[in-house]
């Protein structure tokens, strides 16, 4: 199987604090793999590398180990940070369309990447908002605000301008935290598409959705990796004691 | 069995009356609210009374105005003026001509004139005792002595610090300087050199009015084409200005009859009431008659209308051959601006003849025209012999052009340091431009004013003379204190409105946007740029709108430094027209207001316009408030 990402004995910090331990994993291309573990274990800090978006904070930095996608370490200084980011598509907790119409909302990246013609943007336009399950219900105002769609409908609009890129890679962080379970089925059912062309990680609290909806699940605590195995494995079979409790419930 | 009385448990009882103590604590907090609310009301109602009763008053004024005729005056002395105003710019065009041509002449005359009234300025403390000590009797020789030697001193001591001669030589430069220290105390003659350069610049002068003789008697001949109707205009001024009086006498008189008749109709004594009764009836003034004094103006109809039209056949005749060729580049800028101005002059010549037969001194003055002359007047002209005027628009043009300068100048700045602040700026850096910025707003705004004028008007004069900018309209500026300087000051005092607010509105755009951004390759530049400051716009705009307010509200530095010339700038300027002097609405209430008798009608329109000004501001305010609710969608 080939592999997206290699994370190889990864320490992080946060100024003086140490996020992550010693991770190691390899996470498989064209595949959901959902990161799991109680609040504070490091797993939205570790989605977060892979695109380096916590360059943004003062001080948090990688102290040791490597990140390695198509064999180059991206924490290495004279990495394009924006081309990493077109590479690396993300989704937040919250839906956070910016304030503009639903067509720009989607056209931006493509916009900053200077395309300028408009038949080309509006065709990337109509795809990603068709691969984001959302074209039918908006293709008839596009140009009006992004804010008068429903939550569930803006968590997939931001779904569509991730993937307007064209990543290889979507990371999610817990993209259904904000919705309601009807827009949160909606959302799965999306992944399952979106995994024929995109390898996705996903952060999740969602013990359920992460055995529904991934191949692969990581469980993490104390910023440790404790297990990382196939969904199934981790749900029925699970190696590690703790991994076993977590998941039945017994803490967390 | 005895039944125990409710009033032997003492318990306090569950319903209290009156005021609890905690009651009286929130009335304290409400009326604090109440009290601010009552007093805003009361301004507002204060305002309206005194601004309101303007119009019925201004309506009076203008109706004396017309009765009395002096509409009817003004009719020819508008055109009186303008031809006034245009010989002036004829003859300023031919002296200029002249002074031009004799520059050097001119120039070393008075260059060595400096330098004599240099050193007599000088010296004249010593040479006045002198004289004053040998006017009586002969003082004694070493009284003589002392003052001599003083003399002496002093001399030595001027021409240390003598003003430049460029255009004299140094052997000429220093012939004067000898003559000035060789002449002796009782001499005050002028050496003679200087004398003679005088006499060159008097000569050169002669030779070249020689060849503009001709010039000289057509703009001779087009400043006499108006006697006539200026005497004509000077006899009729004097007429109605009569009428004037006694109207405004009898006005005054009926007023103090009405207070008295309120006084006894609220007097409860009886014979108060009588007494006061009786005054009202003695000081029932008469209306003068002033009817005799109309007619006799109105008789003089046909005869403007005639000055009228000899003065429009003369000019015409006359304004094809005041076309001369002029050398100097401002005898040409003058004459070319004269030029300009004589086809409308001659249109309201023209127009003259009829308007003045068709004027009435009987038709009525309505309320609404009070309101029109108010909004629509070019001309705010109070305490003059003449008829007053309150028009508004030289102030609202003034204070909206200096805002309009100090809006262009702030709006950059405050926006550019905020997100320059907000966006790009190091946490130390932000420690540091954040409360220099907001520091300015400590400076009185009446140091700012003295900044304005002494080092600001200065620079920007200086700057405006020097030659390589001479290309730009405006310039060099005929003042030190005009609208560019007003509003370069009151930008430096709304940066720190502008500033604050908008990078409050940058501030509370989400970090999800820039996250986002980001997240989807956008640079640091590209993500305040396309979606920070979008976001933020509304509430970037409430930051310049309450910029502009604070703008529009502020009095001391208009009033020290905009040159408070109550007049229209002259747009055909162009951009230059940003360099004239101007006078605003705050500025004219802060300088009036003390001095108005209160009651008046001046003192009444100061209100309107005050009025108006609120009424501006809190529009600013409103738009502001809801551009700042919008943001927070």
């Amino acid at each position: 199987m080939n592999s997206a990402i290699q994370i190889e004995h990864l320490d992080f910090c946060y100024g003086a604090k140490q996020a992550l331990f010693d991770v190691s994993m390899e996470i498989p291309a064209l595949q959901v793999t959902a990161l799991i573990g109680p609040s504070g274990c490091g797993k939205s800090t570790l989605l977060r590398c892979f695109n380096r978006i916590n360059d943004r904070i003062a001080g948090a930095r990688v102290t040791g180990g490597s990140i390695r996608i198509h064999d180059i370490d991206i924490m290495r200084p004279d990495i394009d940070l924006l081309e990493l980011r077109r590479h690396v598509g993300m989704v937040f907790q919250k839906y956070n369309p910016f304030a503009k119409s639903i067509y720009e909302n989607v056209a931006y990246s493509s916009r900053i990447a200077g395309i300028k013609d408009k038949a080309r943007l509006d065709e990337i336009v109509e795809s990603s908002l068709r691969d984001a399950a959302l074209w039918d219900e908006v293709k008839d105002r596009v140009h009006d605000s992004a804010f008068g769609l429903s939550g569930g409908q803006q968590q997939r609009l931001c779904i569509a301008r991730a993937i307007a890129n064209r990543p290889e890679i979507l990371l999610m962080d817990e993209p259904c935290a904000a919705l309601d379970p009807l827009a949160t089925l909606k959302i799965e059912e999306l992944i399952q598409q979106l995994k024929k062309q995109f390898t996705i990680v996903i952060v999740t609290h969602n013990m359920a959705q992460a055995s529904r909806c991934s191949d692969k699940t990581a469980f993490m605590y104390l910023g440790k990796l404790i297990e990382f195995d196939d969904t199934k494995k981790i749900f029925t079979n699970p190696r590690e004691k703790q991994t076993e409790q977590y998941i039945t419930g017994s803490f967390g | 069995m005895s039944v125990v009385s409710s009033s032997e448990i003492s318990r306090p009882p569950i319903q209290r009356k009156g005021f609890s103590y905690d009651r009286l604590i929130r009335y304290f907090f409400a009326s604090n609210a109440g009290l601010t609310i009552v007093i805003l009301l009361l301004i507002i109602a204060f305002l309206l009374k005194e601004g309101l009763g303007f119009f019925p008053g201004y309506r009076r004024e203008l109706e004396i105005y017309r009765i009395t005729g002096m509409e009817f005056v003004d009719l020819s002395r508008t055109n009186l003026t303008s031809h006034e105003q245009l010989t002036s710019l004829l003859n300023r065009a031919y002296f200029a001509e002249i002074n031009g041509q004799a520059d050097r002449e001119l120039k070393r005359s008075t260059e060595a004139a400096a330098l004599v009234a240099d050193i007599d300025d000088f010296t004249a403390s010593v040479r006045d005792s002198y004289f004053s000590a040998t006017e009586e009797a002969a003082p004694a020789a070493e009284v003589i002595a002392r003052l001599k030697a003083q003399y002496a001193a002093l001399l030595s001591l001027a021409i240390k610090d003598l003003p430049p001669s460029p255009h004299l030589t140094e052997e000429e430069r220093k012939g004067i300087i000898d003559a000035m220290m060789q002449r002796p105390i009782d001499n005050e003659d002028t050496p003679e050199f200087v004398t003679k350069l005088a006499g060159e610049y008097a000569t050169a002068r002669q030779k070249f009015a020689a060849p503009l003789e001709e010039a000289r008697t057509r703009i001779d001949a087009f400043e006499a084409a108006g006697s006539e109707l200026n005497s004509l205009v000077g006899e009729m001024t004097s007429l109605v200005r009569v009428s004037k009086d006694a109207l405004n006498k009898s006005d005054i008189l009926e007023r103090e009859r009405k207070s008295l008749l309120a006084a006894a109709a609220s007097a409860k004594d009886p014979a108060t009431r009588e007494r006061l009764q009786q005054e009202a009836k003695t000081a029932l003034a008469e209306v003068p008659d002033i009817r005799e004094t109309t007619e006799k103006v109105l008789a003089k109809k046909s005869q403007c209308s005639e000055a009228h039209q000899k003065l429009h056949q003369s000019i015409t005749g006359l304004t094809a051959q005041l076309t001369f060729s002029y050398q100097q580049a401002e005898s040409v800028k003058l004459q070319r601006a004269a030029l300009a101005a004589m086809p409308a002059f001659l249109k309201e010549l023209e127009a003259a003849p009829a308007k003045i037969e068709a004027w009435n001194a009987a038709e009525p003055v309505h309320l609404s025209a009070a309101i029109h002359s108010f909004l629509t007047g070019k001309s705010w002209v109070t305490g003059g012999e003449w008829q007053d005027f309150y028009g508004i628009l030289p102030l609202l043009t003034g204070s909206l052009m200096i805002a309009i300068v100090a809006l262009l100048i702030a709006i950059p700045v405050g926006i550019g340091a905020a997100i320059y602040t907000n966006q790009f700026a190091s946490l130390r850096e932000q420690k540091l431009i954040k409360p220099i910025i907001e520091f300015i707003q400590a400076i009185p705004s009446v140091v700012l004013g003295f900044i304005g004028i002494f080092i600001l008007g200065e620079a920007l004069r200086t700057l405006s003379t020097s030659p390589a900018l001479a290309w730009f309209p405006g310039f060099p500026m005929d003042e030190r204190l005009n609208i560019f300087t007003a509003g370069c000051l009151l930008a430096l005092m709304s940066i720190p409105t502008i500033f604050s607010l908008a990078e409050d509105a940058i501030n509370n755009v989400p970090a999800a946007y820039s996250e986002a951004s980001e997240a989807l390759g956008a640079s640091k530049l590209q993500t305040t740029f396309r979606v920070v400051v979008p976001a933020a716009f509304s509430g970037i705009l409430a930051a310049v709108l309450l910029g502009f307010g604070r703008v529009i509200g502020e009095t001391m530095v208009v009033l020290l430094v905009a040159g408070n010339r109550i007049k229209i700038p002259d747009f055909s300027a162009g951009v230059g027209a940003f360099f004239q002097p101007a006078h605003t609405m705050t500025g004219i209430i802060a300088q009036e207001l003390g001095e108005v008798p209160v009651g008046s009608v001046h003192y009444r329109a100061l209100f309107v316009v005050g009025i108006l000004l609120f009424a501006i501001v809190l529009g600013i305010n409103a738009t502001a408030h809801h551009f700042t609710r919008k943001m927070k969608h």
